[in-house]
């Protein structure tokens, strides 16, 4: 009937394109929704210096009583009566404390990932969320040093590891890969820092020019001087963009090195070549379902976050999130089908232990919430755009991520080659220190709201310099211009 | 830097000054899992008693262990033979090169696999690599109920929780046999003195000695008359120093 | 003469409210014939020195960032190579050589990152002159993104510097007073 009404009035046929126009643009994109600096400057400063609720305090409050018990308290407890007090025995030599770090160290891939990657391949839509993932690699690196801490024997003597001329003539053994691991970890945990800091600076600077009283000071001490000169610039440009580009080859090792802890190791189930890359893999996975979750969570508990952190960056997080899910499948797949067709006697005991074991049910919920529930929910556009459904999914990854962690230290070291040691693994003093390593990961995001901006406003005001509108024809599009 | 020379320190064998292999036969068909060589490693050696608990939750810490298995279904269970199993004292370790400490290491002079408790740290990665699960942690500093403290073995350092130890092959005993000999300007004879386990054992089924001589017992056992010999995982390229003899129908 | 000389040698502090006009004025200056060593841009974010027209900035930090590297590589030669000799007496672990060449390669790998990214981070503070905690020429707006040009030049009259910066849209012009920042 309106097709017919139309041609008797004798107008032109008009296809409607969804959501061509500029306003739906503006609303979509960050990007194309540009503020005045001041107004933004505002903005992420409220945020930040707002005079904290009661729930906030609240919120510190309990986070910091939990953090005394279950890491303070639980860790003295530990370093004063032995590793006794934790699940490991034999053969589980290794329990929940490496579970732990590996799970952190996963975590804190993400935000090195979003950071560097996107940054080299400048994709446009990390912009406000940089700062808030290379918080998480900082944090999450600092829980993953606590849990190998925690899980030494004699703790008190950790500094043996490091390489330095001493009495006892001994420098460490560089054949281990722990050795491998202390120089990648803390290799990382200082480049990541910086990493974290550089692009801080001028924020730094911003927050000082806008503060007054103790926080004045605070900024100023932290911002060195920055004025925002054209060498200023220029040097920390050039900086940035070699630790864009050299921080991904650390990250890539850092966690392959991890993976060879146990792939050097001969055990079934561990001796893999794959291991490096499903490592790699399965770091991104968490740490990106983490991101997701910690961006959701920072939009909405930090004021005026909405405006910066919209449904278009779940949406690419999400879209990165799926392909990650499929890469994980991959490789997990790889692994299991070599592992399988080698007929080795241990292993196949071990892969029938993995499934139908006590604790078999791991194994299927870690297939389920890594691969099913993300591929069945990411695919959808909606789906993925909407912050607590991704967040959700994002918590779930973890959880499967952290099983599939679970599976690989605990239960794989149950089975071995010597059938009489066999003996299940029942975590102890383990469970309070891992609930303290995330209750602290989550109080440093709390505290450091306050502390520092949330958002890199200069970035954001860079990328909206360098986006535009332009028209093709009838079509409006999006335009970059490279300005960096 | 200081050379090991100028320290003087008489004990420490420098490389190069190979003082024997030493090895064990361990035959399965005569061993009667008494269990005589698990207490008597375990005075020898200063060995805690963990306890019931931690005993039953795998945290028992003899050096040697008696390993029984049985085949079939119950109640048609058939027992096979006891399996004594200690430190295999491996040619290639796979626990050396995994420990960043360098706690446990390849002796050059005795060709054993050593534990320094000393450089320990506790990362337990040498335990998780070692194929044979040998190796024991102090998971806590456990109480010696009196009056066992009376009867430490003054050789033999006690060790403090958070420390991997396992079996030495006895090298304070190796160590005392081979000072008499030096000091009396002969060699060490073959059966001058044994492990712990091996002089428990009520019925000889652990032999020890020095396996690169041939005049030695334990060599003679390992390589004539008895093919039914055979070393533990030996199919994982560890070199093991330990011998089973299993069915030869003793 | 001498007088103005002095007073100049303070230099001006001109403050747009965009790149547009602070790009003219940076010509406008020029033309004028103030040195490009006598101006100085100050902005909130990073404004290239192509937008601006100015020569480009000479940086130390790749330089600094590969030696750098070249030292964390010494750093890890030394302690895959050197190290292993200078213990009390030499460890064999199981099999494996004194000096095994792929662990080496993992320790090489990552001194030479560590020792590279520290001399990046450490070559940003050399060549800003980091940390500064002394007064200096500033305007605050420029973090509310406005765009700010210091002028220091001896030869040139200042009132003819004022008169230009105005001239390209200059929204104040002070004298430059170093504050505390």
């Amino acid at each position: 009937m309106a097709y017919g009404k139309k041609e008797t009035e004798n107008k032109p046929a008009v296809y409607e394109h969804h959501g061509h126009t500029e306003e739906h643009f503006r609303e979509k994109h960050l990007m194309l929704d540009p503020l005045p600096r001041g107004q933004m400057n505002d903005m992420v400063m409220e945020a930040m210096t707002e005079k904290p609720s009661w729930k906030y305090w609240l919120t510190v409050f309990v986070l910091a009583s939990i953090v005394a018990y279950c890491l303070v308290y639980s860790w003295i407890r530990l370093i004063a009566e032995g590793v006794g007090i934790a699940g490991v025995n034999r053969p589980s030599y290794w329990g929940i404390f490496l579970v732990n770090t590996v799970f952190w160290i996963g975590i804190s891939h993400a935000g090195t990932f979003i950071s560097a990657i996107l940054r080299v391949f400048k994709a446009e839509f990390r912009r406000p969320f940089t700062r808030v993932a290379e918080l998480m690699t900082t944090f999450g690196l600092v829980q993953a040093g606590f849990s190998i801490f925690m899980h030494m024997g004699r703790v008190w003597l950790a500094y043996w590891l490091m390489p330095y001329p001493n009495q006892r003539m001994l420098w460490p053994n560089f054949h281990s890969p722990l050795s491998w691991d202390l120089l990648a970890i803390t290799t990382y945990l200082l480049s990541s820092t910086m990493y974290l800091f550089l692009p801080l600076i001028p924020d730094l600077a911003m927050a000082r020019d806008k503060t007054t009283g103790w926080r004045k000071n605070f900024y100023r001490i932290l911002a060195l001087g920055f004025r925002g000169t054209e060498g200023e610039w220029t040097h920390l440009r050039n900086a940035m963009n070699i630790f864009a580009f050299a921080i991904i080859p650390v990250m890539f090792s850092v966690h392959t090195i991890v993976s060879w802890d146990f792939a050097a190791a001969t055990r079934p189930g561990w001796n893999s070549t794959i291991f490096g890359p499903y490592f790699v893999i399965g770091a991104l996975h968490s740490g990106m379902g983490a991101a997701v979750v910690v961006l959701a969570a920072v939009r909405k508990f930090v004021k005026n976050m909405d405006y910066f952190i919209r449904a278009e960056h779940f949406d690419a997080i999400g879209k990165l999130m799926l392909i990650i899910s499929m890469g994980w499948a991959y490789f997990f797949f790889n692994d299991y089908m070599v592992q399988w067709y080698g007929g080795d006697k241990w292993t196949k005991q071990l892969l029938h232990f993995h499934e139908a074991g006590p604790l078999g049910w791991m194994w299927f919920a870690m297939l389920i919430v890594n691969i099913a529930i993300p591929w069945a929910i990411l695919w959808n556009s909606k789906w993925r755009s909407t912050p607590w459904l991704v967040s959700t999914v994002g918590i779930l990854i973890n959880v499967g991520m952290w099983f599939e962690r679970y599976i690989i230290i605990p239960i794989s070291l149950t089975i071995n080659r010597m059938p009489f040691t066999w003996r299940m693994y029942t975590p102890g003093i383990e469970i309070p220190l891992g609930i303290g390593t995330l209750t602290l990961f989550i109080l440093l995001y709390v505290i450091f709201a306050k502390l520092i901006p949330m958002i890199p406003v200069w970035e954001v005001q860079e990328g909206q310099m360098a986006h535009q509108l332009k028209k093709f024809g009838r079509e409006t599009v999006v335009t970059v211009s490279e300005l960096e | 830097m200081t050379t090991l020379s100028d320290l003087k320190i008489s004990e420490v064998k420098l490389e190069g000054e190979h003082v024997g292999k030493w090895g064990m036969v361990i035959d399965q068909d005569i061993c009667t899992g008494c269990q005589a060589c698990v207490a008597a490693c375990s005075m020898e050696n200063n060995i805690p008693f963990v306890g019931e608990e931690d005993s039953g939750y795998g945290r028992a810490m003899h050096w040697i262990r008696i390993e029984r298995f049985w085949e079939g279904e119950y109640p048609e269970v058939k027992m096979t033979n006891q399996q004594p199993m200690m430190c295999q004292q491996c040619g290639s370790a796979p626990c050396e090169p995994v420990c960043p400490a360098f706690a446990t290491v390849h002796s050059q002079a005795e060709q054993l696999n050593l534990q320094v408790y000393n450089r320990c740290v506790g990362t337990r990665y040498c335990a998780n690599n070692c194929p044979y699960q040998v190796r024991t942690f102090n998971w806590r500093d456990y109480q010696r109920p009196e009056p066992l403290p009376n009867q430490f073995n003054p050789d033999v350092t006690v060790r403090r929780r958070g420390v991997m130890e396992k079996c030495t092959f006895c090298i304070q005993r190796i160590h005392k046999a081979q000072d008499k000999a030096k000091s009396e300007g002969r060699e060490v004879a073959d059966g001058e003195f044994t492990t712990a386990c091996a002089q428990a054992c009520p019925s000889n089924a652990i032999t020890f000695g020095r396996i690169d001589k041939e005049d030695t017992l334990v060599y003679q056992m390992m390589h004539h008359g008895q093919s039914h010999g055979k070393k533990h995982l030996e199919e994982l390229g560890t070199l093991p120093s330990i011998t089973y003899m299993n069915g030869g129908g003793a | 003469m001498a007088e103005k000389k002095s007073t100049t040698s303070h230099g001006l502090l001109a403050v747009f409210p965009d790149l547009e006009p602070a790009a003219n004025a940076v010509e406008g200056l020029r033309a004028l014939g103030v040195d490009d060593a006598c101006m100085n841009v100050i902005s909130g974010v990073p404004v290239t020195e192509a937008m601006l027209g100015r020569p480009p900035q000479h940086s130390n930090v790749p330089r600094v960032a590969m030696g750098g590297a070249i030292l964390g590589f010494s750093a890890g030669s030394f302690l895959a190579f050197i190290a292993p000799f200078m213990y009390a007496y030499p460890i064999q672990v199981s099999t494996q050589a004194y000096v095994p060449w792929p662990p080496s390669f993992v320790l090489l790998f990552e001194l030479t990152m560590l020792g590279m990214l520290l001399s990046t981070f450490l070559a940003v503070f050399l060549d800003s002159f980091f940390p500064n905690y002394r007064p200096m020429k500033y305007v605050p707006e420029i973090s509310d993104g406005k765009i700010a040009i210091v002028v220091e030049c001896e030869h040139v009259e200042e009132k003819k510097i004022m008169d230009t910066l105005k001239k390209f849209g200059a929204e104040s012009v002070k004298p430059a007073e170093a504050k505390q920042l």
